[in-house]
């Protein structure tokens, strides 16, 4: 045997928290920067580590979603607890994906309605990793 | 200006995006027709292993799942109003036989001074048999 079967399930657990955390603290740095005063040299920042936390939250979905696949051995929907696990990954890897590509294509050069528009995305795109971590919980611990 | 590099960006986020999840399920069909050796065993595969399992075991689970576990499960044990599908569990034998034994906070009763160990067992090696 090439590959030990037991390392996916340890690899999902092992990389599934980063882009759900990093999904949640670019909500919160660029949450914070929006309303930050603009004379302020702490709105630059807030919106800098946004910027960086979405591309790594994006590229960080790649790992979790392919040993997740493994893991199961290629379901994408399931039933019970791993269907609505799924119906909440699926959104929000397509919107964090997405996310960050816009984030690393625009840079500094965004408008403040296309700004704000990327900010109810992002909190929305939080909010489904925050529904997909959940129900990976109950997976483990309820099902 | 900005809207133009913003509606660029949108649209090469949408491919992206796209891209990424029908990439997805492209591995998901590839990943469906790997050899199973580097594959882990679903749960309910290396539960089957945890223990031998007997008729006569398979035969009382099933007459203790009709006295305890029908009524809310279903007498097919596919699920009612109260409780869920039980078929093709995927969680181990010994994850089961803890629900069954100290039950789920605010959704199922503990089993522990109705059922010993061994007719826990017994119910566990039913409910693996429902697929």
């Amino acid at each position: 045997m090439l590959i030990d079967p037991s390392i996916w399930p340890k690899m999902h657990g092992a990389s599934v928290h980063f882009p759900v955390a990093l999904a949640m603290a670019a909500a919160l740095f660029d949450g914070l920067g929006f309303f930050w005063p603009v004379s302020s040299p702490r709105k630059v920042q807030l919106h800098s580590a946004g910027y960086f936390t979405i591309i790594l939250g994006a590229l960080g979905t790649f790992p979790a979603v392919l040993s997740g696949l493994f893991m199961t051995k290629g379901v994408v929907l399931g039933h019970d607890a791993l269907l609505f696990h799924h119906l909440f990954v699926w959104p929000a890897f397509g919107l964090l994906v997405g996310l960050g590509v816009w984030r690393a294509l625009v840079g500094d050069k965004v408008s403040f309605r296309g700004f704000t528009a990327y900010l109810v995305v992002l909190f929305l795109t939080a909010g489904l990793m925050g529904g997909a971590g959940y129900w990976g919980g109950e997976l483990i611990l309820n099902s | 200006m900005n809207t133009s590099i913003e509606v660029s960006a949108l649209r090469s986020s949408l491919l992206a995006a796209l891209l990424s999840l029908g990439g997805t399920g492209l591995a998901a069909i590839a990943i469906q027709a790997l050899p199973g050796s580097i594959l882990p065993p679903t749960y309910s595969e290396a539960s089957l292993s945890e223990t031998v399992v007997t008729p006569e075991m398979v035969a009382k689970g099933q007459e203790y799942y009709g006295m305890s576990c029908s009524h809310c499960h279903g007498d097919d044990a596919t699920g009612d109003d109260d409780g869920p599908n039980l078929h093709d569990l995927r969680i181990s034998n010994a994850r089961i036989a803890v629900a069954i034994k100290k039950g789920i906070k605010d959704q199922m009763p503990t089993f522990a001074k109705k059922y010993n160990d061994a007719q826990i067992k017994a119910l566990v090696s039913y409910l693996r048999t429902l697929r």
